[in-house]
């Protein structure tokens, strides 16, 4: 009796205390779970709709370190870059950045190096922070006046050190390394900092680490094929159309020997060439000069849109905002002055032999600013005419030019119009000619003076990547080489191989030693 | 307060010709006016069920303020019918010589007194010694839907032996000298248990059809005619339409069809008067009609919170004002088109127009002409008041005055409904009293006459 509930309603209370409760349970348990979905799909939503950017309001840091909207759909995740040099010390030469590709790392005011290197723009993609490239990546480079001297960074010059061949094959390699997994991943990530939540580990192992190397792999199948076919490009250049032809259009470059059908063509296979410096786009475009190497296309916006692709972006990320805003940038951006001093006297006489000899195709330079005048400035030269390498011309074709016309950005503004297929290469100003070593559109000819000697005195083997300027020659310091043996420092150039060809290009080299002196010490000063 | 309002002897009656001042003849009681103090108590009385001084105090103030009738309020016939302890009851035969003395005393202010009958069934608001260690009989095992309320479908047995109790229960009102007794068979108590749709799911003789339904309430009333003869005035008390879904799940019980011929078989069965209410719950939104003041349930429904298994819920609902609105949107989407006062005319009007026997009304009335107009247009024949006589017990002679309306009428407030668990009896609407100190002035006016106390026998202790 001591035991018994007080009351009817508190012995009904004893017996339901612990019973479960259906009608109750269930409803609460959805109720929960709904509100559980609802706070989840909160915070995956405000994470999805997280996008945009890192926004600089200089313009060189925004050319340097700004967005144009590569990174949604060729980009790596940052936490990823960041770990990438633990995960494979040897072909990061054992340094914890990217500098062994040639990447240029600044420092920021309080002089430590900056987390990304000059060309690697971030932007938040649903929530993720990922990083890629942007135009600065191919298009700067450096100078110094002796090896011990501290390098001078220019922006627009070609990106010199860049040895983006080695980049990407490392990159590719990675893709189906058993380093990449998550288990792997996530300590390193986060011991470089990064702070995931439940629902960010969810994300990364369900959705963006997947997603990452799903991609990777899938541009591996397309582009290995492609590289394993061409020599070793060597810093300072790039295949320009052949991999957008693959990832963008999927042809293939592996099919086997007279294999008809979607195939790149043996004879379009190699077609790398020096980037290109970028200055004075303004005036190029007034003079409606041919761009690109070939000539194929006149239209500055064309020209800048096809590039972007090449760094990335596609028709669906691309951020024509940024992309504009550095175009504007660059109309008026202007070459550094040269620093050789040569003779003025000589230089004077060079003057002439200029006049007669070149300026009719390349224009010339005037007090301070260059000029971009010549009957041919901008024009194409046949290839017959000017007999240099033709395996960069030939890898633009008439097939490919269709496909960028009928399939890209069709239907909206931006579709591409103007390309065509030239038949030779482009007759080009030679504003900033001290930073644009090595010479002609593959970089076969070391310094302006060796350009100005018939083709088979032109050396056939020399060290590329070095950044120390060369007075006497005009370009960059470039030693000759055994391709057998690398230098240890920069890359062994072999001109043999195929797309390297040093030949053509013979105007002026018949003049006479006293004339073509002239013109070198005249061309220092370009 | 400002505009009190005058006499108007232009549109009020000369009492002499007033229909509601006209006496009401039913077949064995003649009352001398239309107006009844309708069943309404307070929890005034001993814990064992005897009535007390306070009682015929209460019952005493509205037989001098003139109405013609007195229906007592709620009266267990057994103690197991209580809804809360500390109300009278008439489950003893020892208790005769004191409701005698309460008929005696409503009698001596020329009232005539008429005894509820009653029993809780579930619906048991606060149950006492006697009773919280059980579940409540009821018609189902089913609890309450709105408080929790436990409960145990009632045996054959048990149903004859609460038959039986009925009839003993009108037999001692007879010999303690009343002058008839209602059977309270609406509002949710144990014969609207039975006779509800929604609530009776019986599968014996006492449920399905609305003839079994009725069987319990038809039963008492040939026992109470077997024990107290033909000529006793026995009247029944229906809820015309229940409107049982207060809780959305529920069903909604009996119509107004239903009530008409649970009225019908009444009056076969000799019952002289029906007594037409609303409602299968009480309290129920639309009886008593008006407000519900849940700021004061949070401070009285605490006195409930243990007696069901939802106190504690329903408790929280008026506690914290966030909860309110659903308690707030439960009760009033019900009241939606309903005036306040004369609730339910136009059922009574119906019940009326089916029966011979005359038909009393509740609901809200506290205006003359409307009653005047209900008497005249054949509505009902009286009508039964509480909230407005608590408000003004006078409310008789401010009508016979040739006021339409008293001149501090009742507000409905419902304040008086609320406090019934934990306060006695009275008005509380503050705004109608000059002060706090009048109005519980007021209220404690019930406890002015006093018993004569003594010193019990040595049996007594």
């Amino acid at each position: 009796m001591v035991d018994q509930p007080v009351t009817a309603v508190e012995a009904w209370l004893q017996r339901r205390r612990w019973r479960l409760r259906l009608g109750l349970a269930v409803p609460l348990l959805l109720l929960a779970l709904a509100v559980l979905v609802l706070i989840v799909g909160g915070f995956a939503l405000r994470s999805f709709m997280d996008n945009g950017p890192v926004a600089y309001a200089s313009i060189e840091e925004h050319y340097k370190y700004g967005s144009i909207g590569s990174e949604p759909e060729s980009g790596i995740p940052y936490w990823i870059w960041k770990v990438l040099p633990s995960l494979y010390p040897e072909a990061f030469d054992h340094r914890q950045d990217y500098s062994a590709f040639g990447f240029l790392y600044e420092q920021d005011a309080s002089g430590r190096k900056r987390d990304l290197p000059i060309g690697i723009s971030q932007r938040k993609v649903h929530g993720i922070d990922v990083v890629w490239l942007n135009c600065a990546t191919c298009h700067t480079g450096t100078w110094r006046t002796s090896p011990d001297q501290p390098a001078q960074i220019v922006l627009g010059m070609p990106s010199n050190n860049l040895d983006f061949y080695r980049f990407v094959q490392v990159i590719l390699r990675a893709a189906a390394d058993e380093r990449l997994a998550p288990d792997v991943l996530f300590p390193r990530m986060e011991s470089a900092g990064a702070r995931f939540n439940m629902l960010d580990r969810l994300m990364w192992r369900a959705g963006v680490l997947p997603n990452f190397r799903e991609g990777l792999l899938r541009t591996r199948g397309r582009l290995q094929p492609l590289l394993d076919e061409q020599p070793a490009w060597g810093p300072g250049r790039v295949d320009t159309f052949n991999p957008y032809k693959v990832l963008q259009f999927g042809i293939r470059a592996d099919c086997r020997r007279g294999e008809v059908g979607n195939c790149l063509a043996p004879e379009e296979v190699i077609g790398v060439a020096d980037f290109p410096a970028i200055f004075n786009q303004d005036p190029r475009a007034r003079a409606n000069m041919n761009l690109h190497w070939d000539g194929n296309n006149a239209s500055l916006q064309e020209r800048n849109l096809s590039a972007a692709i090449g760094a990335g972006v596609t028709d669906k990320t691309i951020d024509h905002a940024a992309i504009n805003r550095v175009a504007s940038w660059l109309g008026t951006l202007k070459p550094p002055a040269s620093p050789h001093r040569p003779d003025p006297a000589v230089v004077e006489r060079g003057r002439t032999v200029y006049r007669e000899a070149c300026a009719s195709c390349h224009g010339r330079q005037g007090n301070g600013d260059y000029v971009f005048e010549g009957e041919r400035l901008g024009q194409v030269e046949p290839i017959a005419a000017i007999g240099t390498d033709p395996s960069r011309l030939d890898s633009y074709t008439e097939a490919f030019r269709e496909r960028q016309i009928n399939e890209m950005f069709v239907g909206t503004e931006y579709q591409f119009r103007h390309f065509k297929k030239t038949n030779g290469y482009a007759d080009l100003p030679l504003d900033g000619l001290w930073l644009r070593g090595p010479y002609l559109h593959n970089g076969s000819v070391p310094t302006l003076a060796d350009l100005l000697k018939p083709p088979d005195q032109r050396p056939k083997t020399f060290v590329r990547g070095l950044d120390v300027i060369d007075p006497a020659n005009g370009g960059f310091q470039s030693p000759p080489c055994t391709p057998s043996a690398p230098p240890p420092k920069g890359f062994c150039f072999d001109t043999t191989l195929r797309g390297n060809g040093s030949g053509g290009h013979v105007y002026g080299v018949e003049r006479s030693a006293a004339d073509k002196s002239d013109l070198l010490a005249y061309l220092l000063t370009f | 307060m400002n505009d009190i309002p005058k006499p108007d002897p232009k549109s009020s009656p000369a009492p002499a010709t007033d229909p509601i001042f006209r006496e009401l003849r039913f077949r064995s009681l003649t009352v001398k006016n239309r107006i009844f103090r309708s069943n309404v108590s307070g929890r005034f009385d001993n814990e064992d069920g005897s009535l007390t001084q306070t009682r015929i105090n209460w019952e005493c103030k509205f037989a001098n303020g003139g109405v013609g009738a007195i229906i007592s309020s709620y009266v267990p016939v057994l103690m197991e019918g209580r809804i809360i302890a500390g109300y009278a009851t008439v489950h003893r035969d020892d208790f005769i010589p004191l409701w005698q003395k309460l008929g005696d005393a409503v009698h001596s202010f020329d009232s005539k007194y008429i005894m509820q009958l009653s029993h809780s069934g579930r619906q048991m608001d606060l149950p006492g010694i006697h009773n919280q260690h059980r579940p409540a009989l009821s018609s189902t095992s089913r609890k309450d839907p709105l408080n929790g309320f436990l409960c145990q479908a009632m045996s054959k047995a048990e149903i004859a032996n609460t038959v039986a109790a009925f009839a003993r229960g009108a037999w001692r009102a007879r010999e303690a000298g009343l002058d008839g007794v209602e059977l309270h068979a609406a509002n949710g108590y144990l014969f609207t248990q039975f006779l509800s749709s929604g609530i009776n799911d019986r599968t014996d003789e006492y449920g399905g059809s609305l003839r079994n339904r009725a069987r319990f309430l038809l039963e008492v009333i040939g026992a109470i005619r077997a024990a107290v003869g033909r000529d006793f005035h026995l009247q029944v008390k229906l809820s015309a339409i229940e409107r049982n879904n207060v809780m959305p799940w529920e069903g909604k019980g009996n119509t107004l069809d239903d009530t008409v011929q649970v009225a019908q078989w009444c009056e076969d069965a000799d019952v002289d008067a029906i007594h037409v209410s609303t409602g299968s719950l009480f309290p129920h939104p639309l009886n008593p009609p008006g407000d519900l003041p849940i700021d004061v349930l949070a401070t009285t429904y605490d006195a409930m919170i243990s007696s069901g298994v939802y106190g504690l819920r329903n408790f929280m609902m008026f506690r914290y004002p966030l909860l309110r609105p659903i308690f707030r949107w439960l009760w009033f989407r019900l009241k939606k088109g309903h005036p306040v006062e004369a609730v339910s005319i136009a059922e009574a009007r119906a019940i009326k127009a089916a029966v011979k026997i005359p038909v009393l009304n509740t609901g809200g009335y506290q205006t003359a002409s409307v009653v005047r107009k209900g008497i005249e247009s054949g509505a009902f024949d009286a009508v039964a008041i509480a909230r407005s006589l608590i408000a003004n017990p006078d409310l008789p002679q401010q009508w016979a005055g040739g006021f339409d309306r008293p001149a501090v009428p009742c507000t409905y407030c419902n304040k008086c409904l609320v406090n019934a668990p934990k306060n006695p009896m009275g008005c509380y609407e503050l705004a109608r009293f000059p002060s706090r100190e009048v109005m519980i002035d007021q209220i404690m006016s019930i406890y002015r006459a006093r018993p004569l106390l003594r010193t019990p026998l040595k049996a007594e202790v």
